[in-house]
C-alpha cells in the first residue's frame, strides 16, 4: 500500500508541475534566462496585488496590467515631472519637454519645446509626432485612459516642427500641463511608429513594449508577481541621463507581498526597498537590522506622504450642515490619542488641509503658525483660540521613554517629524458650539434640534493605520456624548463616490508635495463635481462641499500663472483660511509611509537628511533614485 | 449490469439538472453585486487630474459599451448561456479584454496541483493512520498520532501557515516563501523549472497537510472504532481470517465509504481556492483571482470560476456515486 501512496503522490506532484508548465507556456511569455548578479540588481517591493493581466503593457488601456511593476517608473516618459520632495536639482524636472510650458495671455494655447536626442528603446527617434499622435489618438478613441482628459480640454494639437508642439484649448486653463506632469502618474507618450500600425488599440497588449525610459523589459512572471527590467545600452539617449547613469543593471519589482513576507525577504537579502510597512513592522526591522533604515534616521522613521487622512463629512447629510457641528466634533478629539492609536506616535499631524510634507511646511505650516495660534473661534457663548502649537513636542516627549535616543531633540526637527500642532481637545467649547447650533444634552447624550439622539456611522477601511484612526475617533466621540459607530467597509470607495455614507476616514487631498501649487487637488473641490444626493459622482470632492467663495478661488487658480509661486502660495493660504472657517472635513495627519531601505547592497537612497526624491518606489519619479544609488561593494 | 446503467443514467440526468440550476443561481447572485465594474474602472482612471465631469461621463458611456454590461439582467442571462454553449464567458473586466476563461485556465493548474496533492496526501495519510489507530487501539505510536491530530486540528490555518513561514523562511531559511517558481528558471518542460515548482510548493502544501490531517485521522479512527465492535468483524476474527484482510478488506473498506464521499465534497474546495495559502505564500492560483474579481465587480471572471467549480464538483460527486455500488454492496443491492 505504501508504494501506491508514493506513486499517487509522485503522479500528483508531477501533474502539478505539468499543469503549471502548461499554464506558463500557454501564456507564451519570454522567460528569464539567467541568474542575476545580486550586486548589480536592485529589488523593490511593488504594493500592487497579483497582476491579473501580466503580459499587458499597453498602459493607455486600463486592462489589469500593472503600472507599479516598473512599467511607468522605468519604461515610460512624458513631458514633466514634479517631485514630492526637494528633487535632485529642484522640484520641477523637464523631461521630454526641454522647458516649462508656454501659455498665451489668456491661457487658451500651450506650446511645448521638446528635448532633442531622445530615442525609443528600438532606436527610433522621439519627435513631436509622438506627442501629437498620443493626444489625437486618445481624443479619437473613447475608452483610452486619457481620452476624456484630452477630448474635453483640447481643441486641436499640432506639431509646429520636429521638436515643438502647440495645443489649442477649448477653454482657458493655466494648469493644462498637469495632464503631462508626473508625480505618481500622468499621460505617457505613445510610440507613434508602433501604435499607428495597430488596428485596434483597445485590444493591443503591447507585449514587446518599447519605451523612452532607461530600462527595457527583461522578463516577468506569467503569474503576475514579479517583473525584471534591464538597463538599456543606450541609456544616455534617455531623459534620465541628464541626472546621471542609473546604477543598477537590473531592477526587479515584486508584488503581492504580505507584510510578513516583506520583512523576511529583506532580512534574507531578497528585497532592497519595502514600499510600506505597519508601524510595528518598521520598528522591528530597524531595531534588528543594522543596515536597514527609514526616511528619518530615528523615530518616527516614516516618510510623510503628500496625502492627508481626514474625517470626511458628507455635506449632503443634514446632520453636518452647520459648521458649528463640524467644529464641535473636531474639538472633541484628542491629538495624542489619535497619533498613538493609529501610528503608535509616529504620525505627522496637520491642523490645516495641506499635508505637512515636501516643501509644504516651509510654504504653509511654518509661515501660518502665528495665524493659527491667533485663530479665534466663536462658539456662540465665548471666543476661544483652539490651536495648540506644541502637540508635536508633547508627543515626542511621550514616546521618548520607549524609543530613547531615536526621538529627535531639536525643536524644529520634532515639528517636521511630529507636526507643527493640532487642535486642543476642548469638550466645553464643543458643547457651546453644539448648543448654539440648537443641540441639547440629556445626561451625557447630545440630542439634535429635531429631538433625536445625535449619532452617525463612520466608514473605515478594513485594516491599517486608518482603520485604527477611525476606531479610536469613534470611541472618543461616543465617550463625549455622540453615538458614533465605526463600520468596517471594504467597499468604502464605491460608497464614497455614491454618497452612501455619513462620515468616512480617508483622504480627499493629494498634493504635488514638493511644489506649493495646490491646483492638483484644489480643482477637485469645485462644486461642478458635486452630484445630486444619492447619485454617483467622479472621484472628486468626496465630501460634496459646495462653497461659492471656494469656487471663485479655484477659478482664479485656473487662470493664474503656474510659475508665479508667490501668488500661488497666497491663493493656497486663502484656501487654508476658508477651510478653517468652514471645517468641511477634519484634517488629521499626513499618510506616513514606512519605507524600509536596506543598505546591504545599495546606498544613496533618499532620506530626510538628503530629501532629493520621494522614497515611495511605486511612484514614477522614483526613477531618479536610480541615478543616485551606489553599490555597497564598490 | 442493466440495473447499473439505469442507475448511472439517472445520476447523469441529476448532474445536468444540478449544473443548470447551480450555474443559473451563480449568475443571478453574481449580478446582484452592488459593485459596478464601470465605476471601478472610472475611479481608477479619473483619480488622476484633468477629468472634468463631462470627461467622466464620456468615459462612462465608452466603457459601458466596451464591457457589454448594458441591457436588462434577463437579456444578459440569455446572452450568458449563448456564450457558454461556445465555451466563451466573455472578457474579464479586471483584465479587459482578456477572456475570463483565459485567466481561470492560467490560475487553475496551480491551485488544482497544490490542493489536489495536499488533499489527497491528507486523505490518504489521515485515513490510513486513523483507520489503524481505530483498530489497534493500544499501539503507542498510533496513539501519539492521535495526540498530534487533536493538538493541531483546532489551530487556525493562518497560524500554522505563519509558523511554517517563520520556521523555514526566517529562522531556518531553507525553503522559498514566495511565488510559484524561482525567477531564474525558464517556465516549461525542463527539470530546473519542475524542481523549482516542487520546491516552492513544499511550504504551502506542508501547511495544508498538517492542518487537514487531523480531521481525516480523527474521523476515520472514530468510524473504525465503531466498526470493530460489529458482529461480522468478531465473527471474522473467530473464524481465523488473517488480520491484514480483516483490517483492510472488512473494516477500512467499509469505513472508507463516507470518507470517500467527504473527499469528493472537499475537492470542491479546490475551485474556491486556497485564498489564505495564496496570500501567505504569495502563491499563484484561483483564490486570489476570485477575490480580485469579486472586488473588481468582474462578473465574467466570477462566473467563469463558479461555472468551472459547479461543473467539477458535480462531476466529482457523480463519479463517487458511480463508485459507491462497487465499494458498498448495500448500494449495489438498491
Amino acid at each position: 500500500m505504501k508504494w501506491k501512496t508514493l506513486l499517487a503522490s509522485a503522479l500528483l506532484m508531477s501533474g502539478m508541475s505539468t499543469g503549471a508548465a502548461f499554464a506558463q507556456e500557454e501564456g507564451g511569455e519570454a522567460p528569464p534566462i539567467q541568474d542575476l548578479p545580486r550586486e548589480e540588481t536592485l529589488i523593490l517591493q511593488n504594493p500592487e496585488g497579483v497582476i491579473n493581466n501580466p503580459g499587458w503593457f499597453n498602459i493607455w488601456v486600463s486592462a489589469g496590467g500593472g503600472t507599479s511593476t516598473g512599467l511607468h517608473q522605468l519604461m515610460m516618459d512624458t513631458l514633466w515631472y514634479i517631485d514630492p520632495n526637494e528633487g535632485i536639482d529642484g522640484v520641477n524636472y523637464n523631461s521630454l519637454a526641454s522647458a516649462p510650458p508656454e501659455y498665451n495671455d489668456d491661457f487658451t494655447e500651450m506650446t511645448v519645446s521638446l528635448s532633442e536626442g531622445i530615442y525609443w528603446s528600438d532606436g527610433e527617434e522621439f519627435t513631436a509626432d509622438d506627442v501629437v499622435f498620443t493626444v489625437q489618438t486618445q481624443m479619437d478613441t473613447p475608452g483610452l485612459v486619457w481620452s476624456g482628459a484630452f477630448s474635453t480640454q483640447v481643441e486641436s494639437v499640432e506639431a509646429v516642427d520636429d521638436y515643438t508642439v502647440k495645443f489649442t484649448l477649448q477653454a482657458p486653463n493655466s494648469r493644462f500641463h498637469s495632464v503631462f506632469s508626473v508625480r505618481w502618474n500622468a499621460a505617457w507618450i505613445m510610440p507613434e511608429h508602433i501604435f499607428s500600425e495597430v488596428d485596434d488599440i483597445m485590444s493591443y497588449d503591447f507585449a514587446e513594449p518599447v519605451g523612452l525610459g532607461p530600462y527595457t523589459l527583461h522578463s516577468y512572471d506569467p503569474n503576475g508577481t514579479w517583473y525584471i527590467w534591464q538597463k538599456r545600452d543606450d541609456w544616455d539617449r534617455t531623459t534620465v541621463a541628464e541626472y546621471g547613469e542609473p546604477a543598477p543593471q537590473y531592477v526587479i519589482y515584486r508584488n503581492n507581498m504580505p507584510i510578513d513576507n516583506r520583512l523576511i525577504e529583506m532580512r534574507n537579502g531578497n528585497l532592497d526597498m519595502i514600499h510600506d510597512l505597519s508601524p510595528e513592522g518598521m520598528f522591528s526591522i530597524v531595531e534588528q537590522e543594522d543596515d536597514v533604515r527609514g526616511w528619518f534616521p530615528g523615530f518616527p522613521y516614516a516618510h510623510p506622504d503628500p496625502t492627508l487622512p481626514m474625517f470626511i463629512f458628507n455635506h449632503q447629510n443634514e446632520k453636518f450642515e452647520d459648521a458649528k457641528v463640524r467644529w464641535a466634533l473636531a474639538l472633541m478629539l484628542e491629538a495624542r490619542t489619535l497619533s498613538m492609536a493609529s501610528y503608535r506616535g509616529a504620525a505627522t499631524l496637520s491642523a490645516i488641509s495641506i499635508p505637512p510634507t515636501g516643501t509644504h511646511p516651509d510654504d504653509y505650516h511654518g509661515p501660518m503658525q502665528d495665524e493659527l495660534i491667533n485663530f479665534e473661534l466663536d462658539t456662540g457663548e465665548s471666543t476661544i483660540k483652539p490651536y495648540n502649537p506644541d502637540v508635536g513636542l508633547e508627543i515626542a516627549e511621550f514616546v521618548r521613554p520607549q524609543f530613547g535616543d531615536e526621538v529627535p531633540t531639536d525643536e524644529e526637527e520634532i515639528r517636521r517629524a511630529f507636526g507643527y500642532g493640532w487642535w486642543g481637545q476642548d469638550i466645553e467649547a464643543a458643547g457651546e458650539l453644539l448648543r448654539s447650533a440648537g443641540f441639547t444634552q440629556e445626561g451625557n447624550q447630545w440630542m439634535m434640534p429635531n429631538g433625536e439622539p445625535f449619532g452617525f456611522t463612520v466608514l473605515i477601511p478594513s485594516e491599517g493605520v486608518i482603520n485604527r484612526l477611525g476606531t479610536i475617533a469613534a470611541q472618543t466621540w461616543t465617550q463625549n456624548g455622540v453615538q458614533v459607530t465605526a463600520e468596517v467597509a471594504p467597499d468604502i470607495w464605491p460608497r464614497t463616490e455614491a454618497g452612501d455614507f455619513e462620515m468616512e476616514v480617508g483622504w480627499a487631498v493629494e498634493t504635488w508635495g514638493g511644489h506649493p501649487d495646490l491646483s492638483f487637488f484644489l480643482d477637485s473641490y469645485h462644486s461642478q463635481y458635486v452630484s445630486e444626493p444619492g447619485e454617483i459622482q467622479p472621484a472628486r470632492n468626496w465630501m460634496r462641499w459646495t462653497n461659492p467663495e471656494l469656487d471663485a478661488l479655484i477659478e482664479e487658480v485656473r487662470q493664474s500663472d503656474f510659475s508665479d509661486l508667490e501668488r500661488n502660495v497666497e491663493l493656497g493660504r486663502e484656501f487654508v483660511r476658508l477651510h478653517l472657517q468652514d471645517m468641511p472635513n477634519i484634517p488629521v495627519m499626513s499618510y506616513n509611509v514606512f519605507v524600509a531601505m536596506s543598505e546591504r547592497y545599495w546606498t544613496g537612497y533618499p532620506t530626510a537628511e538628503n530629501p532629493y526624491a520621494n522614497p515611495v518606489n511605486n511612484w514614477a519619479n522614483s526613477r531618479y533614485i536610480l541615478t543616485q544609488l551606489e553599490p555597497v561593494s564598490q | 449490469m442493466k440495473a447499473y446503467l439505469w442507475f448511472a443514467a439517472k445520476r447523469a440526468i441529476q448532474l445536468l439538472v444540478v449544473v443548470f440550476f447551480g450555474v443559473s443561481i451563480a449568475f443571478f447572485i453574481t449580478n446582484l453585486s452592488p459593485i459596478d465594474p464601470v465605476q471601478q474602472t472610472l475611479s481608477r482612471i479619473t483619480s488622476r487630474s484633468g477629468f472634468s465631469p463631462e470627461a467622466v461621463e464620456q468615459m462612462r458611456t465608452a466603457l459601458t459599451e466596451l464591457y457589454g454590461v448594458d441591457g436588462s439582467m434577463f437579456e444578459q442571462y440569455l446572452n450568458f448561456w449563448r456564450r457558454l454553449s461556445t465555451g466563451d464567458l466573455g472578457p474579464s473586466l479586471i483584465a479587459f479584454p482578456t477572456p475570463a476563461m483565459t485567466l481561470v485556465m492560467r490560475a487553475l493548474p496551480w491551485t488544482v496541483g497544490l490542493l489536489a496533492f495536499s488533499i489527497m496526501m491528507t486523505w490518504l495519510l489521515g485515513n490510513m493512520l486513523g483507520g489503524l489507530a481505530g483498530y489497534f487501539q493500544n499501539n503507542r505510536l498510533l496513539k501519539a498520532f492521535g495526540v498530534v491530530a487533536m493538538g493541531v486540528q483546532p489551530i487556525p490555518y493562518y497560524i500554522v501557515a505563519f509558523l511554517m513561514l517563520i520556521l523555514f523562511g526566517f529562522i531556518w531559511p531553507i525553503l522559498p516563501i514566495s511565488g510559484g517558481f524561482a525567477m531564474n528558471v525558464r517556465p516549461g518542460w525542463n527539470m530546473p523549472f519542475i524542481l523549482s515548482v516542487l520546491q516552492h510548493a513544499i511550504l504551502p502544501s506542508m501547511s495544508l497537510i498538517l492542518v487537514g490531517f487531523g480531521t481525516w485521522f480523527l474521523g476515520m479512527r472514530s468510524l473504525v472504532s465503531n466498526i470493530v465492535t460489529e458482529d461480522y468483524v468478531t465473527y471474522a476474527e473467530l473464524a481465523g481470517v488473517k488480520r491484514n484482510r480483516i483490517v483492510f478488506a472488512y473494516v477500512m473498506r467499509n469505513a472508507a465509504v463516507p470518507q470517500l464521499t467527504a473527499l469528493a465534497m472537499t475537492l470542491g474546495a479546490i475551485f474556491s481556492g486556497t485564498i489564505i495559502t495564496e496570500q501567505v505564500f504569495n502563491y499563484p492560483g484561483i483564490g486570489t483571482l476570485l477575490v480580485d474579481a469579486v472586488n473588481g465587480g468582474d462578473n465574467a471572471t466570477v462566473l467563469a470560476v463558479s461555472t468551472v467549480a459547479i461543473f467539477s464538483v458535480a462531476v466529482a460527486i457523480f463519479i463517487v456515486d458511480l463508485i459507491h455500488p462497487i465499494l458498498d454492496p448495500r448500494v449495489k443491492a438498491e
